[in-house]
């Protein structure tokens, strides 16, 4: 690691922004890199440095030893982390848990995409969640999500769910973090390339609604509405969708139609806006024309008036879907005294739109602009009011910050830190000051701190940073090439995650992490706010044996229904017969009580796995179509007895 | 002399037989157990289970906490679970006499009534020389037949209040008192366990809106946070600076509590998770062990750490264990290892004291044997936490102070006939006064009645009679481990020792020794019914130079017991038989084997021709009140003249008198005789003398003073009197 540091500038320059760094050690760096002391020789003497009578066969001080004394990043064995990342895998299709700020990552939540490890779309329950197809195959085996975001209570996350997309197939999975497991997934009617997703914070009538009760969605490519085979051929045609899910049905309410298309999402704390910037706003079929205008826009949906036009029957309905879909296209939304949209310009093919922890503004970068928008809420709510003449005048500031901006992320002190992709670069801004530069002050730095991030960053995020108690402690860069960052496994690349610490004047990178491609956007929230379950209950599945003695084979004609339970160390019964070309449906329950208690259950031959946690219930169902006999084995380590567990699979022929 | 050399020599031949004879019947004094019957999976495997089991035909392994076994016989269905074997020390810690727990192995059937006990090991000496242990395993068999959850108590029956009484064993009390306890809690706790008996759940605490955030400081001080530490040596391994494990606890239901601790909003969603009735307690732990161990990794129980109320103990499962992130209180300690624990169980009440309990691995270096030990530290929720403050709770009183509150009748008669020998000895010189050589009834009626008291009373009836074991005792006590409740568990003998040691400072021992000693009242009233009955021609003294050597001997006695304790009280106990104490009063001359019975009876029967002959020359007891004697603060009164004059010396019964006339403290009992020769003008040559002068002279006869002179008619030069000194 101090191999790399010194061979690194950009890490030599991060250590020397730390004010707090040991001032022998800065100067050490300097000549050790003058020297090119290899990295070995390099601990040696950082230690010999450190403590300089210590004997040289000292063991050496690794370099990180000049963090903090409570080294968070890199927590002793048995330390655990201070918050949790939910992250978006990315076209693996599923939703990551990592341990933050140390990176490690503890769980994969699987959603979209069969997983071998669980059995996600092997047992019944898991498929039944996916989608199937009328002969009971999933309909889908790949996905690709974006974003993930979960529920808020008073402007904080609550602990109930977590939403991540499905870009590929628009569909749109929740998260219950109490078991951290998919429990939901709705495909969305009329949309292709669903791309941002947000949470509403509380509801923008009913002020006893202070939680999240709806999901909304950002429909990305336009297609023909409904996508039946009709105007294929006439890309003017062609619509764009935004969504809105119950947030506990995971029902679609509602649909807006628009011009353009919606890109992310975000939404105010109030509960009264949700906006998505639109990069194509020329409803542009090829890239050149969708980059034709200078400036495309933030489209802001005032969510009370669409619902009361929903409720009012100004909708219409399309194909067989039965949602209500309202039209928010400008031509219709002139008025701003009845508008359900604003659309607020912004330069050029914008990327990201992020709330401030403060309630009062969205930020939008320019992506193809170098530059920072952003829109007070207050004002847009104005227009929507007639209180402003000029929708574009809700933009209070919009400065230059650099190139290629993409997303933001706050600290809640009023600085934003946004990556830019071009320039490789996270950039530290204050928006007050920005404000004050767009006002005229051309005095005002309100650019606070550069740092180098390697290579090329998408998503940002800081802890709690999406709500309104963010810390300003840790920002993660999702760093979408890697190139030399790690050991070369072959041409594809892992992505790079980068940890800085943001709790000075200055950015300090402090970790980086390969993962395995390819995660876009995440959050980081604080341990404390979840609850997590420890094992199952017995009743939590419609099909759990609740007595280990009612065991065992039932027939119907062809179809077989056997019951098995697991207890370490055996799989009741221990054999079970079949008949060649039955229907067989396998129910385990696992009936051991200990946490982290999990068992497998492998069936050889039938292409099953999957596993049962404590007092969880699963279900497979196959054709016997091979005779003999097939040993059925715990997969998931569990007791000393583990390879003895086993129940054998007659099947006769 | 011949006869003296045959009475040592028989003396010596009982004390043989003495040592021999009990070692080989008390099967269960200091047994030796296996070292890993507190601990093996396989219980019945190392004891007797059947035995206390009947018809038993398999047993489990031990199961529970406390743990207990299951008892299977074969029946027609498989087997089939008939009852409960468990061992008193796994699940109470109840010392008795000796400070060391007795050893039993019960048996329960599925009921909750006993059907089986047996002692596997006791270490009370009262039960080696005095008591036949058959006696205590006839005391734990009145349990057999009875329910557990009976109300069983020592002593009468007592049906209106629902008391069962059961047969005392005389002379151990303390030791039944004890056993009682073990008996019913060990049954108890494994009734409940298993389900025979439901526990009665105590009211729950209802906490005051006291609402201030604290510092770590002032919970600590308050008593919200507590701690317990266990260090290296006290599970067997070298000494260290740093503790084995030192954790610090406390209860987070009280809002002010659980507030400073987890601040506002962990502690709001710390009880968000809470069912009613459900409680949380915090553990942090620096030190080189964990609490947590890995025994809930396979078992999911927490192996290390319960928390005990009363009877019930509660343990942690990995279900009940919740992270705790951090403490907010402001000057918390940095830890190693912390959680939060939920206790579950609608038994448990905050509004009354519970403990944690570190269950520890103790390691004896010279076998290596590992053994379990437990530690706890008691935890009560602060009164101003509690609505109306902490409850009163009726604690089971220690044997000691059942045994006060028992004898309470006794214990105040006993008080009062000590009180009253004190009071008719300070008044001594009026009574001498009153008699004479001829008539010392002023005295002797106080003096014998008091033997008669001493005898019938405090010996027989009070087996109050003081031992030279108590005195060995002490002196282990002082020199390790001094424990109040051991000397206060028999009322008699602590009061009696009260007055004992007071009295050999302020007069010597010789008021306990001459005039309130059972053994020796009752040797001394032997003597003076023989010489009344007509036996006085045979009675005799042994010559002044043989008793001065003789004397001698109970020293020896006393220094020999001394040294011996130091390396085995067990033997100085056997040894102490040359008292012939428990066999005269504790246990009856006709209750023991023949070789006591005859030692004590041939003492007695000697007792007739020779005074006090045990007394004189073998009372290890005597000897080691003597010492002190020689610093008491009153003595009794000599005259010029006594250091040529011998008539009193002639009298002394305990040739306490030398042939200068000086009194030995250390032998003197204090019978008084020259005192009434002090002041008798016919008996007391000086004053006989002076007597006659003055009859001659025709001077009047003025009273005698204090100085045991005529109060001279004229004045003339003080004459000093001579205190009697040694």
């Amino acid at each position: 690691m101090s191999q790399d540091k010194t061979q690194d500038p950009t890490h030599e320059q991060s250590d020397l922004q730390d004010g707090a760094i040991d001032p022998s050690r800065r100067k050490f760096l300097n000549t050790a890199a003058l020297v090119g002391l290899t990295g070995a020789g390099l601990s040696v003497g950082l230690s010999a440095c450190k403590q300089e009578s210590s004997a040289p066969s000292a063991p050496a001080v690794p370099a990180s030893g000049t963090l903090a004394k409570a080294d968070p990043i890199h927590p002793k064995p048995g330390q655990l982390d201070e918050y949790y990342g939910f992250w978006s895998g990315g076209h693996t299709g599923d939703f990551r848990v990592l341990g933050m700020p140390s990176g490690r990552e503890i769980h994969r939540v699987p959603c979209f995409v069969p997983d071998a490890l669980v059995g996600w779309g092997v047992t019944n329950e898991s498929k039944k969640i996916m989608g199937t197809k009328a002969d009971g195959s999933l309909q889908f085996t790949v996905g690709d999500t974006h974003h993930t975001h979960a529920s808020y209570k008073d402007g904080n996350y609550d602990g109930r769910y977590a939403w991540i997309n499905d870009k590929l197939n628009s569909r749109v999975a929740r998260i219950r973090l109490d078991t951290f497991v998919c429990d939901k997934i709705t495909k969305l009617p009329n949309v292709q390339g669903f791309h941002g997703i947000f949470p509403d914070k509380r509801d923008p009538v009913d002020t006893a609604i202070n939680y999240t009760t709806r999901v909304f969605c950002g429909g990305e490519f336009h297609i023909p509405v409904p996508n039946d085979g009709r105007d294929i051929d006439s890309p003017e045609k062609y619509r764009a969708m935004f969504s809105c899910l119950d947030a506990e049905t995971m029902e679609v309410r509602w649909q807006v139609m628009i011009d353009g298309n919606c890109d992310l999402c975000a939404t105010s704390f109030d509960g009264k806006l949700a906006a998505c910037n639109q990069y194509n706003t020329e409803n542009g079929v090829h890239y050149e024309d969708m980059m034709s205008v200078e400036r495309d826009a933030c489209i802001f949906f005032n969510i009370a008036r669409i619902e009361q036009a929903v409720k009012d029957g100004n909708f219409r309905t399309f194909g067989d879907t039965g949602v209500p879909v309202v039209d928010g296209t400008r031509a219709s939304n002139a008025d701003p005294k009845t508008a359900l949209t604003a659309t607020v310009s912004v330069p050029k093919n914008p990327h990201g739109v992020n709330a401030s922890p403060d309630g009062k503004y969205f930020i939008c970068s320019g992506k193809l602009s170098p530059t920072g928008t952003v829109i007070e809420l207050q004002k847009v709510l104005d227009w929507f009011d007639g209180k402003l003449d000029d929708v574009d005048k809700a933009i209070v500031a919009e400065v230059e910050i650099g190139l290629g901006p993409l997303h933001t992320a706050f600290d809640g002190r009023g600085n934003t830190y946004t990556t830019l992709f071009l320039d490789s670069q996270v950039v530290k801004w204050n928006v007050e000051d920005a404000i004050r530069f767009h006002n005229g002050d051309n005095t005002v730095q309100y650019v606070r701190d550069r740092i180098d991030v390697h290579y090329q960053p998408g998503h940002i995020n800081a802890s709690q940073s999406e709500t309104m108690f963010a810390d300003g402690k840790w920002l993660t860069v999702g760093c979408k090439f890697s190139k030399d960052r790690f050991l070369p496994v072959g041409p594809l690349h892992a992505e790079n995650e980068q940890i800085i610490d943001i709790s000075g004047e200055k950015m300090v990178l402090v970790a980086e992490h390969p993962v395995r491609p390819e995660p876009h956007d995440f959050i980081i929230l604080k341990r404390d706010l979840l609850n997590p379950k420890k094992i199952y209950s017995l009743d939590d599945f419609p099909l759990a044996i609740h007595d280990p003695k009612d065991v065992g084979v039932t027939r119907d004609g062809n179809k077989v229904t056997v019951r098995l339970v697991s207890i370490a160390p055996a799989i009741e019964p221990r054999e079970f017969r079949v008949k060649l070309g039955d229907e067989v449906t396998i129910i385990l329950t696992n009936h051991d009580r200990i946490e982290d208690l999990t068992h497998g259950f492998g069936l050889p031959e039938y292409n099953i796995n999957f596993i049962v946690n404590p007092q969880e219930t699963a279900s497979v169902t196959f054709i016997a179509d091979k005779p003999g006999v097939f040993w059925g084995y715990c997969t998931h380590f569990c007791h000393a007895l583990h390879l003895e567990m086993r129940s054998r699979m007659i099947v006769e022929a | 002399m011949k006869r003296i050399l045959t009475l040592l020599r028989a003396v010596l031949a009982a004390t043989t037989l003495v040592l021999v004879a009990p070692l080989a019947m008390a099967a269960a004094y200091e047994a030796p157990l296996p070292a890993e019957i507190g601990t093996a999976p396989d219980l019945c495997a190392m004891v007797a289970c059947h035995e206390v089991m009947p018809g038993a035909d398999s047993f489990s392994e031990r199961m529970g906490r406390p743990a207990y076994v299951e008892a299977y016989r074969d029946g027609e269905q498989g087997r089939e679970l008939i009852g409960y074997v468990f061992l008193s020390t796994d699940i109470v810690d109840i010392p008795a006499y000796s400070g060391k727990p007795v050893v039993t192995l019960i048996g329960m059937d599925t009921q909750g009534i006993i059907v089986g006990t047996r002692i596997l090991r006791h270490s009370e000496p009262i039960l080696l020389l005095g008591i036949p242990e058959e006696e205590l395993t006839k005391f734990v068999n009145q349990y057999l037949g009875k329910f557990v959850g009976d109300k069983i108590e020592i002593g009468k029956s007592r049906p209106d209040a629902g008391y069962i009484g059961l047969d005392a064993i005389t002379g151990a009390t303390v030791t039944v008192i004890a056993q009682n306890q073990v008996m019913l809690r060990s049954g108890v706790a494994i009734a409940r366990q298993v389900g025979i008996l439901k526990s009665d759940p105590k009211p729950q605490a209802r906490f005051t809106d006291v609402h201030e955030l604290r510092s770590w400081e002032e919970l600590v001080r308050e008593g919200s946070v507590r701690r317990l530490t266990v260090r290296p040596e006290q599970l067997g391994l070298p000494r260290a600076n740093e503790p084995y494990i030192e954790m610090y606890f406390g209860y987070l239901n009280v809002p002010a509590v659980g507030k400073s601790l987890l601040g506002m909003s962990g502690h709001e969603r710390l009880m968000s998770r809470l069912e009613p009735n459900e409680h949380a307690i915090f553990i942090i732990a620096n030190g080189v062990d964990s609490f947590k161990g890995s025994g809930f990794v396979r078992g999911g129980i927490y192996d290390r750490i319960q928390v005990a109320q009363d009877m019930d103990t509660f343990t942690f499962r990995d279900m009940d264990y919740y992270n705790l992130w951090g403490l907010e209180a402001e000057g918390a300690p940095g830890y190693r290892e912390s959680g939060i624990f939920i206790i579950r169980d609608p038994v448990f009440s905050a509004a009354y004291p519970w403990s944690l309990v570190y269950l520890g691995n103790k390691l004896d270096r010279n076998t290596g044997e590992r053994s379990f030990v437990s530690f706890d530290q008691e935890y009560w929720v602060p009164a101003h936490y509690l609505e109306g403050g902490r409850p009163t709770i009726i604690k089971p009183d220690p044997p000691w102070v059942r045994v006060w509150k028992m004898r309470a009748v006794e214990i105040g008669l006993f008080t009062a006939f000590l009180l009253a020998v004190a009071t008719v000895y300070a008044n001594r010189n009026r009574l001498t006064r009153m008699s004479n050589r001829k008539n010392k009834w002023p005295v002797n009626a106080f003096k014998y009645s008091f033997w008669v008291i001493s005898v019938g009373f405090v010996g027989f009836y009070l087996l109050a009679q003081p031992s030279i074991t108590q005195v060995l005792t002490w002196f282990h006590a002082l020199l390790f481990q001094w424990k109040w409740e051991l000397f206060l568990t028999d009322p008699f003998i602590f009061l009696f020792w009260i007055f004992i040691i007071v009295t050999v400072f302020v007069w010597g021992r010789g008021l306990f020794c001459g005039w309130m000693c059972p053994f020796g009242s009752l040797s001394e009233l032997l003597y003076k019914i023989g010489g009344a009955v007509g036996l006085k021609r045979f009675q005799f003294k042994l010559s002044k130079p043989w008793h001065d050597r003789l004397k001698w001997v109970k020293y020896g006695v006393f220094f020999v017991l001394l040294a011996v304790s130091m390396f085995s009280m067990g033997l100085a106990e056997v040894l102490s038989e040359v008292e012939p104490f428990k066999t005269t009063f504790l246990v009856g001359l006709f209750s023991r084997t023949w070789p006591y019975t005859l030692f004590a009876a041939g003492l007695l029967a000697l007792s007739i021709f020779i005074e006090r002959p045990f007394c004189k020359y073998l009372c290890p007891l005597g000897a080691a009140l003597a010492m002190p004697s020689t610093f008491r603060w009153y003595g009794l009164k000599r005259k010029q003249e006594c250091d040529s004059c011998k008539a009193c010396a002639v009298g002394c019964g305990s040739l306490a008198i030398d042939k200068d006339g000086r009194i030995d403290q250390r032998e003197c009992l204090l019978c008084l005789d020259c005192m009434v020769y002090y002041t008798d003008t016919h008996a007391c040559p000086p004053l006989a003398k002076e007597r006659k002068r003055r009859l001659k002279a025709g001077l009047p006869l003025t009273p005698i003073g204090a100085n045991g002179y005529y109060i001279p008619i004229h004045p003339e030069p003080m004459r000093p009197a001579t205190a009697g000194k040694s």
